[in-house]
């Protein structure tokens, strides 16, 4: 089983990045659940994403440490500090922010350049189909703005 | 025509416009058609009484109550049947709004001023300066106006009227007039001016008398 | 959709189950976490109507009954309180009367999340005798065959009913697999009040010993369903020590960490009740029988404890422990704490 928490501010891209990988992994013909959590407010909050993928049926969605963890905001980071644990691989933007503006790797973008780091590992442990990820991934964001940055960022999320 | 020995008191307005409503669907043939919902008050004892299919539901709730029945069965006479209380207190919130959808369901709303049943409470009608048991030095507002208030959430085709029970003739009228405007489709509400000599405490012509003072504070006649 | 499975979340399973019921119309006002079965079903086309407050709701599916016609509602918290006056109405008058519950944090406001706190809500609330039918579902599929049962028996038993779930369960997103469903027949509805004939329906009574007389029959009829349609899952209890006591999302937590605990040779198994009205109170008792000590675990401050400890054999002698958690999700490593700690 494993378990893939992403945090990030409302308007982030967080719910996007979910309904992607979910997709994949149930393209796989694997068992998925995810469960969103939102503050009250409408616009602002924190978004946070609890994602299981398993090869049997998953009795409960939600998690206390995740395996792969994605913080892209501060006001995220505060939310999930008790999820942190042993063993697990966290994907922080304070890490990467320096990386990106360096990369111009536009802030609009940032979240489908985790997207590619992301689905990347999943991709090595069997648990998406990736070909599906990113015709998904065209599809939804091609015909928008931004289609070329957005498309850059997730080769460099990829890549790295 | 009546199935059933009446259980109101003595000189109760409501057989009055009971047998009125009954009188109506009879003549117009819709008898086996209608279905009569009832609020919870003296309205209740209306259960047995018509021989016409009839339910009772809770205080207030009979509109809603109306409204679910009529969008299932659309080709039945719809009439939901409260008193003062059920219409413009508790039950005002469901009144409006579907007056304010226009749905297609007749509410008559019979207005003694008082909550009979419980013994003769203050309800949204009671006059300025008339004692109950819950206002002993008398209520200090004016009274509630539900048709007046209704015609402003309605829409243009809709029949909004009040008429007092010592005029079976426009009683009927009325009826027949809300039967036809469900027919096309459309909201109607009648309030009819009725006598409660129990709660009143009043005996013979001084019921008369209050019944005929209440047309001086409530208008009669339909609302254009 | 891959072979008749599809990656939905809950509220869009219970809006697939209310169409497949055959339900027609669906009367709603918008509250958190419900909202998504009342604008799920009005994004599939059908019948409906938004309602001024949960009142109206409650009463509008009562009158769409009466006249026969397959009708529902969905509410939460605050919004569940306000329709027990319709939904007592439905109890007192024996009408087929459905409504799905999402859970969250109370009283008043709580939260607008998760909970587990309106069990006493849907198994007792109103001023009645809880002779209502109450499924709690422990999985998305649970979600749709028990909100299926639910039109079933109640336009079968006349018992208004109830599928009681959660705000976690209704936005889960999850696989769901229809094609065991394939099979399963509805029970039609028809008028029960009909044009033609003249029925006087009363709920109130002058006499106490009219309601008396009515209830009786009534809790006979009701005791009938339950030998029916009574319901629980019993998880690997033959040999336990300790039996967990669990429903709805928090038994899908349960079974995971009784697996987990059983790998590692604890002897601990799971009594889950599937409808919590009428209680399948045989098989509980059989169950605990013997046992060393019950595990209540609940996101509520004992409410499901209340109602099964009802229903316990009244000579059973057996050690009670509580894991209460009320408006708070239970992680599985949780329960293996609590458990380990009691075992």
């Amino acid at each position: 089983m494993f378990k893939l928490l992403l945090a990030g501010d409302g308007g982030q891209g967080i719910q996007l990045l979910s309904n992607i990988i979910c997709e994949s992994a149930f393209e796989k013909g694997l068992e998925v659940t995810h469960i969103p959590n939102y503050g009250l407010e409408q616009r602002g909050g924190v978004s946070l994403a609890y994602i299981k993928i398993d090869n049997k049926k998953i009795p409960y969605p939600k998690f206390t440490t995740p395996d792969l963890m994605l913080v892209m905001s501060d006001q995220a980071r505060g939310r999930v500090e008790n999820h942190l644990g042993e063993g697990q691989e966290v994907l922080d933007i304070k890490d990467f922010k320096e990386k990106l503006d360096n990369e111009n790797i536009v802030l609009r973008s940032w979240n489908i350049f985790f997207l590619g780091a992301i689905l990347k590992r999943l991709d090595s442990e069997g648990l998406i189909d990736m070909d599906f990820a990113k015709k998904y991934l065209e599809n939804k964001l091609s015909s928008k703005l931004g289609w070329e940055d957005n498309l850059k960022a997730f080769e460099f999320g990829f890549k790295s | 025509m009546i199935s059933n020995p009446a259980k109101f008191c003595p000189g109760c307005g409501h057989p009055i416009v009971l047998m009125m409503l009954e009188k109506v669907l009879e003549d117009m043939g819709l008898k086996d058609q209608a279905i009569l919902g009832l609020d919870i008050g003296c309205s209740l004892l209306a259960w047995n009484y018509l021989p016409i299919n009839t339910f009772q539901t809770h205080h207030g709730r009979v509109t809603p109550t109306m409204v679910g029945y009529k969008r299932a069965k659309k080709d039945s006479v719809v009439v939901g049947y409260t008193g003062d209380g059920g219409a413009y207190a508790i039950g005002l919130q469901n009144l409006l709004h579907a007056a304010k959808r226009d749905e297609p369901i007749i509410i008559l709303a019979v207005n003694n001023t008082v909550y009979a049943m419980t013994g003769g409470q203050t309800a949204p009608t009671t006059l300025k300066d008339q004692k109950t048991s819950t206002n002993p030095n008398g209520v200090e507002q004016e009274p509630f106006f539900g048709p007046e208030l209704l015609k402003t959430v309605v829409h243009p085709d809709a029949f909004v009227a009040r008429t007092i029970v010592n005029d079976p003739k426009t009683c009927q009228e009325y009826i027949k007039k809300a039967i036809e405007t469900q027919k096309a489709g459309h909201f109607s509400f009648v309030e009819f001016l009725s006598m409660c000599p129990t709660a009143w405490k009043t005996k013979g012509a001084d019921t008369m008398k209050f019944l005929e003072d209440m047309k001086m504070v409530f208008k009669l006649g339909e609302l254009k | 959709m891959k072979n008749n499975k599809k990656f939905i979340t809950g509220a869009e399973v219970a809006v697939q189950a209310c169409i497949d019921a055959g339900a027609e119309i669906m009367y709603g006002y918008p509250i958190t976490p419900g909202t998504e079965v009342f604008t799920g079903w009005i994004n599939r086309g059908k019948d409906y109507l938004q309602t001024e407050d949960e009142i109206a709701a409650g009463f509008s599916v009562c009158g769409a009954v009466i006249a026969g016609q397959k009708s529902f509602t969905a509410t939460a918290g605050p919004g569940h309180t306000l329709m027990q006056d319709g939904f007592s109405m439905a109890e007192g008058m024996r009408l087929p009367f459905v409504e799905i519950i999402a859970q969250r944090g109370g009283p008043s406001s709580g939260t607008v999340i998760y909970s587990q706190q309106e069990v006493t809500l849907a198994c007792l609330g109103g001023n009645g005798e809880g002779m209502r039918i109450v499924y709690s579902p422990s999985s998305l599929e649970e979600v749709y065959l028990y909100t299926r049962l639910s039109f079933n028996y109640a336009w079968k038993y006349r018992f208004p009913s109830i599928l009681l779930t959660d705000g976690y369960m209704l936005k889960t997103r999850g696989v769901v697999n229809f094609e065991k469903f394939k099979d399963l027949k509805n029970i039609d509805s028809y008028p029960l009040i009909k044009e033609g004939e003249i029925k006087h329906w009363r709920n109130i009574y002058t006499f106490e010993e009219e309601l008396y007389e009515e209830l009786q029959n009534q809790k006979k009829d009701f005791e009938k369903v339950r030998d029916e349609i009574a319901e629980s899952e019993e998880v690997e209890v033959n040999d336990a020590e300790v039996i967990i006591i669990a429903h709805g999302l928090v038994a899908g937590a349960c079974k995971q960490a009784v697996e987990e605990l059983r790998s590692e040779d604890k002897k601990v198994g799971l009594w889950r009740p599937i409808t919590l009205r009428p209680l399948d109170s045989k098989s509980l008792n059989k169950v605990v029988k013997g046992k060393q000590k019950i595990l209540f675990i609940e996101s509520s401050m004992g409410q499901l404890a209340r109602l099964v400890k009802d229903e316990l054999d009244p000579e059973l002698s057996i050690k009670i422990e509580y894991l209460e958690k009320p408006a708070l999700g239970i992680e599985v490593s949780e329960i293996k704490e609590f458990i380990t700690k009691n075992i």
